[in-house]
Formats: structure tokens, sequence, C-alpha cells
């Protein structure tokens, strides 16, 4: 099975702060897997860096994402190779139509892959589609993005940006936190809709309870900016029961 | 103080130098003038104002950050229509906006009534000039568009009523001035909405003086649309008066899009109690465009409110200056006011200067202003990269979104409409125009 993503040894620094310290991780085609850990283990950088946000410093290691090097690509080029982040915090976009932004999206990936731009009408069918199937209504279509949208509307509105742009690896940055039970069945459904043998996962997440929903393959411990422990789903329920205290201590 | 010792504004233009112009201008003018409109009485104690306020000081805070230097080379008077006039309306039918179902419209061509692309309707309708609070030196250049205006908009506006006014600059052989000049008296309870366009050209070295009175009667409602998209090269005086008598509304959307320079000093008296003012500015300066305002906004009366919001974006050389001063009578109980001004910065050598100020002489006002000005914001820019958008588009997107912020506060529908799509095809920004809600 090919390897989607391998990281080797990444070490990262956010203004003179180390928040990396060496992680290594391989994501083969067709797995989810779930990085978990504390608050500021560096779960948000990780996902940061693979999507190219500006002030992260990687000091040494390497990241490849289909054989290539993924630090050398600027943020836009990454998204229309296929590599999407959901981000933990959607920012709004006040007068800037969601549906504009779903269209210029597809588009950039579409023609960064030698493809027609999309036609317009089966657009808004695609979009409509992929709207019912996160139970949002019509109305958010054409709503500046984000534009006062509940927290779990904003999740649900990543989830939805996803669908449309069916990317080959997909990072979701806490797209759990802040849904009550129904908003994370939705959000649980959207994700496990584009599992498929060619699509990789990466779920960062503080709780086990979106890996309820949406079973991983592999989950990794991710504390002190170091992958401390991986295991099976099984390791999720376990750091659940038991904290991650001991994993801290027993990586000491 | 002695004319000859006066500090003249940056540039070459002595304050003799000034005079001088003004005074050959009157010579060159006066077989142009219409005596009935505006008497000579009137034309000629307003120039005499015109001429004992002199040129703007460079101390004086009112004119600290106007681009004057044209004044140097600016002619004042008007240029003869009778030779050209078929020519003007032709060049003018290339520059007219499209017309807007369910309006009256209005169009001048350098400073002449064109009958040919007007409306049937009558420029003027009404004996006397709308009652507004007498000018001063911050209004000043308006005591030149009293005394060199040719042709101009008198109305007196009752019941229901939209209006599209259009004055196109188009360029002639020699250097020329235009006064466009808008004159409306809004009766108790009208409902009028009044779209202002300035467009085109009038050469290089050209200027053009706009003055704008309003008076808003008692429980009227004036929506007020002012779009400036004149040519590059454009030099622009604009001087507005407003006066609103008892729970009278009046609301200023304002699209600086165009020119070289451009001054607009605007004075609103809120003189009765209850009326409302609410300003949306938008300016957007390339360049090495100077965009500079200056408002003096006077509650007088009791449960009076205001409120301005401006998004200005400068980038290259150009410069953008706001200043906004409110002021609370002690008469003014109860007043509210609200300033948010933003500015967004797209170049080093670019220029915002924000001034929000305030003074209050009574108890129990509502008060808030707030002015920043700054890059594109980092999160918003990584999050559209992040979806495939190239930097250039992430920032037309963010401009636009910057821009809309005032424009979205425009109560009519239908005149946001016509606002957001002045915006797009000013800013040239085809982005916008799909984004649009």
């Amino acid at each position: 099975m090919s390897v989607v993503l391998s990281i080797q040894n990444l070490h990262v620094k956010v203004s003179d702060r180390e928040v990396l310290r060496g992680i290594n991780l391989d994501v083969p085609a067709g797995e989810v897997h779930a990085i978990m850990g504390p608050n500021g283990s560096g779960k948000s950088s990780l996902s940061h860096v693979l999507a190219g946000k500006p002030g992260y410093e990687v000091t040494a290691g390497s990241v490849s994402y289909q054989g290539r090097d993924l630090l050398a690509l600027p943020a836009e080029e990454r998204a229309r190779e296929g590599v999407f982040l959901g981000f933990q915090y959607p920012v709004e976009i006040p007068g800037v139509n969601n549906t504009y932004l779903l269209r210029a999206a597809l588009n950039a990936a579409r023609r960064h892959r030698g493809q027609s731009e999309v036609d317009a009408y089966d657009f808004l069918e695609l979009v409509r589609a992929k709207a019912r199937m996160m139970k949002m209504d019509e109305s958010f279509l054409t709503r500046g993005v984000n534009e006062g949208f509940s927290g779990g509307e904003k999740k649900r509105n990543e989830i939805l940006q996803m669908l449309v742009l069916e990317p080959k690896l997909a990072i979701l940055d806490e797209s759990d936190s802040g849904l009550d039970i129904d908003a994370l069945k939705v959000v649980a459904d959207g994700i496990n809709s584009l599992r498929s043998p060619e699509r990789s996962l990466l779920l960062v997440t503080h709780y086990q309870r979106l890996l309820d929903h949406v079973r991983p393959d592999r989950v990794h411990v991710l504390a002190q900016g170091r992958i401390l422990k991986s295991g099976g789903p099984e390791l999720a329920r376990e750091l659940e029961q038991r904290g991650y205290d001991w994993v801290l201590e027993s990586a000491a | 103080m002695n004319a000859a010792v006066r500090t003249p504004v940056p540039g070459s233009l002595s304050q003799a130098a000034f005079e001088q112009r003004l005074r050959d201008a009157v010579m060159d003018a006066a077989p142009l003038l219409n005596a009935r409109l505006l008497p000579v009485s009137v034309r000629s104690a307003a120039l005499n104002r015109a001429l004992a306020a002199g040129l703007p000081q460079l101390r004086d805070d009112l004119w600290r950050y106007a681009d004057l230097k044209f004044l140097g080379s600016a002619p004042w008077a008007p240029v003869p229509s009778a030779q050209d006039t078929n020519r003007w309306i032709e060049a003018a039918r290339t520059v007219l906006p499209e017309r807007l179902a369910g309006f009256e419209r209005l169009v001048f061509v350098n400073g002449r009534h064109a009958a040919a692309l007007s409306d049937p309707l009558a420029p003027v309708d009404a004996d006397t000039a709308p009652v507004v609070p007498e000018r001063t030196r911050h209004e000043r250049f308006g005591w030149l568009n009293d005394a060199f205006a040719t042709d101009l908009i008198r109305l007196s506006l009752s019941g229901s009523r939209r209006l599209e006014l259009v004055f196109v600059a188009t360029p002639v052989d020699v250097p020329q001035a235009l006064h466009p000049r808008i004159e409306l008296a809004l009766q108790p309870g009208a409902e009028v909405t009044v779209i202002e366009r300035h467009c085109g050209s009038a050469g290089d070295n050209g200027l053009i003086n706009v003055a704008v009175q309003i008076h808003v009667g008692s429980a009227a409602r004036c929506q007020h649309l002012r779009e400036q998209s004149l040519a590059a090269n454009a030099q622009l005086l604009d001087t507005l008066q407003v006066a609103l008598d008892t729970d009278a509304q009046y609301e200023q959307t304002l699209l600086q899009l165009g020119a070289r320079s451009a001054r607009s000093s605007q004075r609103v008296s809120l003189y009765g109690a209850g009326s409302a003012a609410r300003l949306h500015a938008v300016a957007v300066a390339h360049g090495a465009r100077t965009l500079d305002h200056s408002l003096l906004i006077d509650h007088l009366a009791a449960h009076t409110s205001n409120a301005q919001v401006l998004r200005a974006i400068a980038g290259d050389r150009a410069h953008v200056a706001f200043r906004s001063r409110v002021e609370v009578a002690a008469t003014a109980r109860g007043a509210a006011s609200e300033q948010s001004l933003k500015g967004l910065l797209g170049g080093t050598g670019a220029e915002i200067d924000l001034r929000p100020q305030l003074e209050i002489h009574t108890d129990q006002v509502r008060a808030s202003h707030g002015a920043t000005t700054g890059a594109l914001d980092e999160n918003m820019r990584f999050y559209l990269l992040s979806r495939g958008l190239d930097p250039q588009t992430a920032r037309r997107v963010l401009e636009w979104s910057f821009l809309e912020d005032a424009i979205c506060r425009i109560g009519d529908a239908d005149l946001r409409r016509v606002a957001e799509k002045s915006l797009v095809a000013a800013v040239g920004n085809a982005v916008a125009g799909e984004a649009l809600q």
C-alpha cells in the first residue's frame, strides 16, 4: 500500500519556541489516523505546518506527500494538489458568498489538474447535494463565508468544503469540538462518506467521541511535540479512560 | 492678516496668484453666468468671501492632508458651451452609466443641463435655495461654486421620488472648471432616493468643484448615494451641507473611486430633535491618488444620532485621509454618535490617516469611536490560500469583503445593488463581481 504522507524527524519552531520536536509518521493511502493529545501538545501546529501556514519555521526533518517534498510548496499549491485542512476555528469572510469560495476553490484545483472549469449548473447541483448531506439549509450557500454561523455550523461548512473538493489528504483539526451529539453524527457521516482506498485522513482531536463514529486505523498520542505512543483504535478508548498522564509518565 | 505673508498650501501657488486667477476667471466667466439662478449680488458676495478666506493654510488642521497643489494651475472659469454641445453629448453617451429602472434621470455635461440625455424633468422647480447653515472656511470652495456655477439642480421634493443626477465631464481644448451644483429641499414626510454620479474627465489640469446643499424636512427621509468615478487625472473639490429637521433621516453612501486628488468637505447639522444621519464611505486609492475627507457633524437638538462607517484602501503611493469631528451641543441631550473608521494598507509607500474627534457639551450621550489601520488579516488570507486560491485572488476577495462592510449597511436593497455594481466596475475587480451575494 502506497504511503500518501510521510513525516520524518520534523522539528518546527514558532517565534523561537520549539513546538514540534521530531515527529515521525507514515499515513498509507486509504487509512484514517487519529492524532490525540493534551492541550498544547503541538496538534494544531502539526496541522498548520502540513497546510503551509506562515509563521512556522521548519528547523529539521522532511515531509513527503505522494512522493513530493510538501514543505517546498506554497499553501495554495498544496491545496490544489489535494491537501485539505479543516480549521479548528474557521475564519469568517463577510460579504463573500459561500458558494463563490467553493467554486473558486474547486476551479483552482481543476485548472491545476489541466481540467476545464466546472459547469455552473452542475456545480450548483453538486453543492446542493453535499449541503443536504451535511443537513445545511440552502440559505447557507448564499450567505457570507461563515458569516454569523454558529460554531457547529462553521464546522459543518468545513466538511461541506471537503466534500466538494474531494482531497487526497484531509487534515481535520478538532472538527468535533463544540458540536452537540446530532451535529457530531452529521460531521462523522460526512467524513465517513469520503473514506476510500485512495484517500487518507488525519483526525486531530482531543477526545475519543468522534472516533466512536469514525473508526481510525491507527491512533497516535502527540505530547510535548513528539509522538509518544501509537496503537490501534483501542488506544483511543484507553486514553479516554486513563487520561494522558500515564503515556507521558511511561515516555519519561 | 496680510495676504502677502500667508503661507500657501504646499505647491507653487501664492495667495496673490490665487486671487489674481479668481479675478481673471470672473472676467472670463461673466457672460456665462446665469443671473436668474444665482443673482449677481450673491455671486459677487460669495467671491469676496472666497477671496477673504484665501487658500487653506498648511497649519490648518481642517486641511492638513488635502492635496491642493493643483490649485497652482487649475482654472476657475467654466468654458462656453455654444460651439461644442453636440460633440459633448456624443462624448457623454460613451461614459454614461446604464439607465436605472424607476429613477428619473438628469444629466449635466461640462456643467450644462443636457436635455437630450435627461428625462423631461425641470432641473429647477424652486425659487429659493434650501436652508442650510452658512458656509464657513471649512466649506470655502462652495463660495467659488456660488460664484461660477453655470446650470444647477434646484428641486423641492415631496412624496416619494427617485432621482439619478449624473455629472459628466468631457475634455475640451482649453483647461476648464466645472461647478456641479445640487440644491434639494425635501418637504415634510418626503421619501427621496438620490443617486449622484460624477464621471468622465475634465482633461489634465481640469477642476471639478461640486457644491451640494440638502434640507431634509421633518420626518422626511433622504437616501443619497454619491459615486465619484472620475478619470485618473481628475481634480475634485467637493462641498456638501445638509440640515435635518425634526425626525428627519439622511443616509449618505460615498464611493470615492477615481480622480487623482479629491477633497470632500462636509457639514451635517442635526438641528431637529430626533433627526439621524448615517454615512457609509468607501475610498479606494492607488497610484499617486490622494483622497481627503473632512466632516463636521453638529448635534444641536435632543435625541439626534449619527453613525459613520469608513472603509479605505490605499496602495502604491496613495493617500487617504478622513477627519471627522462630531460636536454635541448642550442642547443635544440623549444624542448618540458612532464612528467606525478602518483603513487597509496595500503598499509600503501608501498612507492612511484616520482622525475621529468628539466634543461633548452635555451629559447623557452615547458615543463610541474606533479607528484602525493595518494590513490584510493573515488568518483570513491563509484560509483562502488553504482552499487553493492564489495570493492575488485572495487579496482581492479580502479587499472586497473589507469594502462590502460599509456597503452592506445601505438600508435599501436596490440602492445597495447599485452601489455594489459601481464598486465592482470601478475597482475592476472581477472577483468581487462573482463574490457578490
